[in-house]
């Protein structure tokens, strides 16, 4: 027995004095799995991986709208083209110069590939290098999103894919898929020292990077993947962990902010929307559409999903668009439960509203789209509209949409813009010639829509684009396709070892997902 | 020839005829389950181009007895394809998270036989005494509580409250340890890291207790009653009647008859925790084959799960051959009935 004790304490005692070592660092999860190759990167995870271990022609401005230089110097556009010139002091993790032909390369080989977030490129016809440091990006039509897309476009090292090229057919073979995959290729503030898919990525500091690092920036950076709730609440607890996942129940995040963890939050990228099928009777309806969004109770869903008195996972909703991107409406004017006017409107549909029955689905994986059933068929009944509820796991949910007729009434998403423009957002829900996919359950064909969307798409200037947004704000409210239920606000409990400006402060925000996830940007307390 | 030897050829002959029907019942299980796998995989803002250009790739527009041969042939070059979850091949991904699952099993297995079997006997032994009742009661618990429950309550009490044992995790991240195995605990051994070994034993401790309750329990009531039934055999009356002492009956005459069933359903529970296994690997964060076989099925990543479901289906036939033999070799009864048939 004294044998087992004394070997326990030893044990005990070596994990306590390993710990206690000078280079900080960062702990934080994710839903697995991390993508390293950014061509194929889609998910948070592998945008947080992105975001550190590449870099981009540009980058949003924090704190506002627009964009600012950040491989590239500068940037101008004429007709359909757009040159960018390359700053002259970058180098890749391994030591080779940034060049034009690297962009071109990373641009084909996306598009090549067509995976993860290639679609953003589909409508550049060629990227050419001028010179050395300055290389043309050329549009087969005008698309004013281009340079927010940019900053999906990672730029990786020719020199060192092409060094690394796996099996495959033609001169590319496999484009260095494999290499990628478990490799870093980028100019990235850190660089990656182990990486599991499933278990954890491991990334250090990168002394050469061109831009300054604060020295308290974390030395060490270990992205978990798939940890438990109840695991990371214990880690964190134990001081074992710094930034959980947003994806804990709120629960699990409110118990944690009253044991005295820091909320970060991540806000104006997307909503939640509650879509309403335009073709399926009664909703084929305008009338009877803008009866059901009139007798939401908007103020009980900001309730559901509050994390603390201050903090909530989301903000009231004040249109289509949400607040801070292009085209939405100030944040003060949201949106509320209006039964009388839901009353007008529903007496105006050219249905009974006694021989309804609304189906209102939500996905088997996200709980906490029930509760909103629950509170839509409160709602509606309130109204005198029979409804009931289905589940539905998400792969059936995004196979069963493709086709309208079997596309349920009502359906529950969180959508973001992937590259911070209302475009990205909004074409893909609403545009009648895109197909039906999970971002469009609407099946809305609504020609002033796709006119509002086209005009966004190839207005000039972002006063352009913004007032063409604003109209089509105006018009998606009128139509009424979809609910608003809340802007979206990611929240997530971090131990007081981190500070997190772009996630804490509204004026250092970038407003893109992952992006706050910048550990260059990061300072380690302790 | 001998009679194990051919005992062994014939299970192996079996083995595979199971294996071919295991991979052709997921194989087609796989397509039946709804949701299109290059539509999960390419994620919600895929084009139906790229998700076109993913399902030819995959021969998903083909029948499925031509995708089906397609995987024999791939799978006679020992390629089972490309993870659509990790974008890696499959059997990358089965080589780098196998061996944590089943370092993790050993460890559960070890505790079964050395934890489960020793409380049997011991509580066979003192029937009706405070022992018995205490190692009753505790088997009890350990096969009524899921291991996933255990998982929880052991993380709780050992690991947050008393810390003990690490909350998750198969190593401090203080060490690095070249992969040679995939077992840690073999890995650390051969680095000829001590401090390392005992770090990677000592994350062990709680997932593999938390896996093996349920088994311990099991092991020790099955044994506990075949040993009380060997008890009343007349030779054991016998041996009482000579004289011999109650520890030497019970280890001699009582324990090893009654070892039979205890091993075989031990060959049988071994097994069964290599897919059992992911909730424990989900609650302590251990990257092992188990939990990457539930997010695949998840995601309805074809190759993955056949891959994953053949891996598991070889371990559990390897594994039952093993017990067989172990058997074999314990009953000299089941030897005879075998050259008999022979």
């Amino acid at each position: 027995m004294k044998y087992w004790k004394a070997a326990l304490a030893a044990a005990v005692f070596a994990s306590t004095t390993v710990t206690a070592v000078a280079e900080t660092v960062l702990r934080l999860d994710e839903v697995a799995v991390g993508e390293l190759d950014p061509a194929k990167a889609s998910d948070y995870a592998d945008s947080i991986l992105m975001f550190n271990v590449y870099d981009t022609l540009i980058l949003p401005a924090q704190g506002g709208p627009g964009h600012t230089g950040h491989l590239a110097e500068s940037w101008s556009s004429e007709g359909n083209s757009f040159t960018f010139k390359l700053r002259d002091d970058v180098t890749f993790q391994s030591g080779n110069p940034l060049t034009a032909d690297d962009v071109v390369f990373s641009l084909d080989r996306m598009k090549a590939l067509g995976s993860g977030l290639s679609y953003l490129f589909g409508v550049v016809e060629s990227a050419e290098k001028v010179d050395d440091l300055t290389v043309t990006f050329n549009l087969e039509s005008p698309y004013a999103p281009f340079v927010a897309s940019l900053v999906r476009l990672p730029i990786v090292d020719k020199k060192l894919v092409m060094e690394n090229l796996g099996e495959g057919d033609g001169d590319m073979k496999d484009w260095g898929t494999a290499f990628m995959s478990a490799n870093s290729a980028g100019t990235g503030a850190y660089s990656v020292k182990s990486h599991n898919p499933q278990e954890e990525t491991v990334m250090v500091k990168n002394a050469d990077y061109f831009l300054s690092v604060a020295d308290a920036a974390p030395d060490t950076v270990r992205l978990r993947y798939g940890l438990e709730a109840a695991t990371v609440r214990a880690l964190i607890s134990k001081g074992e962990h710094d930034i959980a996942s947003q994806w804990l129940p709120p629960e699990v995040v409110s118990a944690l902010a009253k044991d005295g963890a820091q909320l970060f939050t991540e806000a104006g990228t997307g909503a939640f929307y509650f879509k309403m099928n335009t073709t399926k009777a009664p909703l084929d309806d305008a009338n009877c559409r803008l009866a059901l969004a009139h007798a939401f109770d908007y103020s009980t869903a900001i309730k559901m999903i509050a994390i603390s008195d201050d903090i909530s996972a989301g903000s009231a909703a004040t249109g289509a668009i949400p607040v801070g991107m292009y085209g939405s409406n100030p944040a003060d004017q949201i949106l509320a439960q209006d039964m009388d006017k839901a009353k007008e409107y529903l007496a105006a549909c050219k249905y009974d509203p006694s021989e309804m029955d609304i189906e209102v689905s939500w996905i088997a994986e996200v709980p906490l789209e029930e509760r909103f059933a629950l509170l839509m068929q409160s709602n509606f009944t309130a109204l005198g509209i029979k409804s009931h509820i289905n589940k539905m796991p998400w792969a059936l949910f995004a196979e069963q949409v493709a086709k309208a007729e079997n596309t349920p009434h009502i359906s529950q998403l969180f959508v973001n813009a992937v590259t911070g423009d209302p475009d990205t957002l909004l074409y893909g829900m609403y545009h009648s010639s895109t197909p039906g996919t999970w971002q469009s359950p609407e099946h809305l064909n609504d020609s002033v829509v796709d006119e509002m969307l086209d005009a966004g798409r190839s207005a000039a200037s972002p006063e352009d684009r913004a007032a063409a947004y604003s109209k089509l704000n105006a018009r998606l409210m009128e139509i009424a396709a979809t609910i608003y239920g809340f802007d979206r606000q990611s929240v997530f409990a971090a131990s007081n070892r981190v500070k997190a400006p772009a996630l804490t402060d509204a004026s250092k925000a970038f407003g893109l997902d992952g992006l706050g996830f910048s550990f260059r940007l990061m300072e380690m307390t302790e | 020839m001998s009679a194990v030897v051919q005992l062994l050829l014939r299970r192996l002959g079996i083995s595979l005829i199971v294996l071919v029907g295991v991979s052709m019942l997921v194989f087609g299980i796989a397509r039946i389950i709804p949701g299109d796998p290059a539509r999960i995989a390419l994620g919600p803002n895929a084009t139906v181009e790229q998700i076109a250009k993913l399902r030819s790739s995959m021969h998903l527009d083909e029948s499925i007895v031509v995708q089906y041969g397609h995987f024999i042939k791939d799978l006679s070059r020992g390629d089972l394809g490309m993870s659509l979850y990790t974008n890696r091949p499959v059997t990358l991904d089965i080589a780098e998270f196998l061996p944590a699952t089943l370092e993790l099993v050993i460890v559960a297995g070890l505790l079964m036989i050395g934890i489960g079997l020793p409380l049997g006997r011991w509580s066979a032994r003192y029937r009706g005494r405070l022992a018995d009742h205490v190692i009753r009661l505790v088997s009890l618990l350990g096969v009524s509580a899921p291991s996933f429950v255990w998982a929880v309550i052991l993380m709780l009490l050992f690991a947050f409250f008393l810390p003990l044992f690490p909350i998750a995790g198969r190593i401090s991240d203080t060490y690095t340890i070249e992969r040679v195995t995939g077992f840690l605990l073999v890995d650390t051994l051969w680095a000829g890291n001590f401090q390392a070994f005992s770090n990677a034993l000592w994350h062990i401790v709680l997932p593999a207790f938390a896996l093996a309750l349920s088994g311990i329990g099991q092991a020790a009531r099955l044994t506990r009653a075949n040993m009380i039934e060997t008890y009343d055999k007349p030779y054991i009356e016998m041996a009482q009647a000579y004289g011999f002492s109650g520890r030497r009956i019970a280890n001699r005459f009582a324990f090893k008859p009654s070892l039979i069933p205890s091993l075989t359903i031990i060959g049988l529970d071994f097994a069964a925790m290599l897919g059992n296994a992911f909730l424990v690997e989900a609650v302590f964060a251990w990257p092992g084959l188990s939990r990457y076989g539930v997010a695949v099925i998840l995601r309805k990543d074809l190759n993955a799960i056949i891959g994953t479901v053949l891996i598991i289906s070889a371990t559990f036939l390897l594994v039952n051959l093993i017990v067989d033999l172990l058997i074999a070799f314990l009953n000299p009864r089941i030897r005879h009935s075998q050259r008999q048939t022979s």
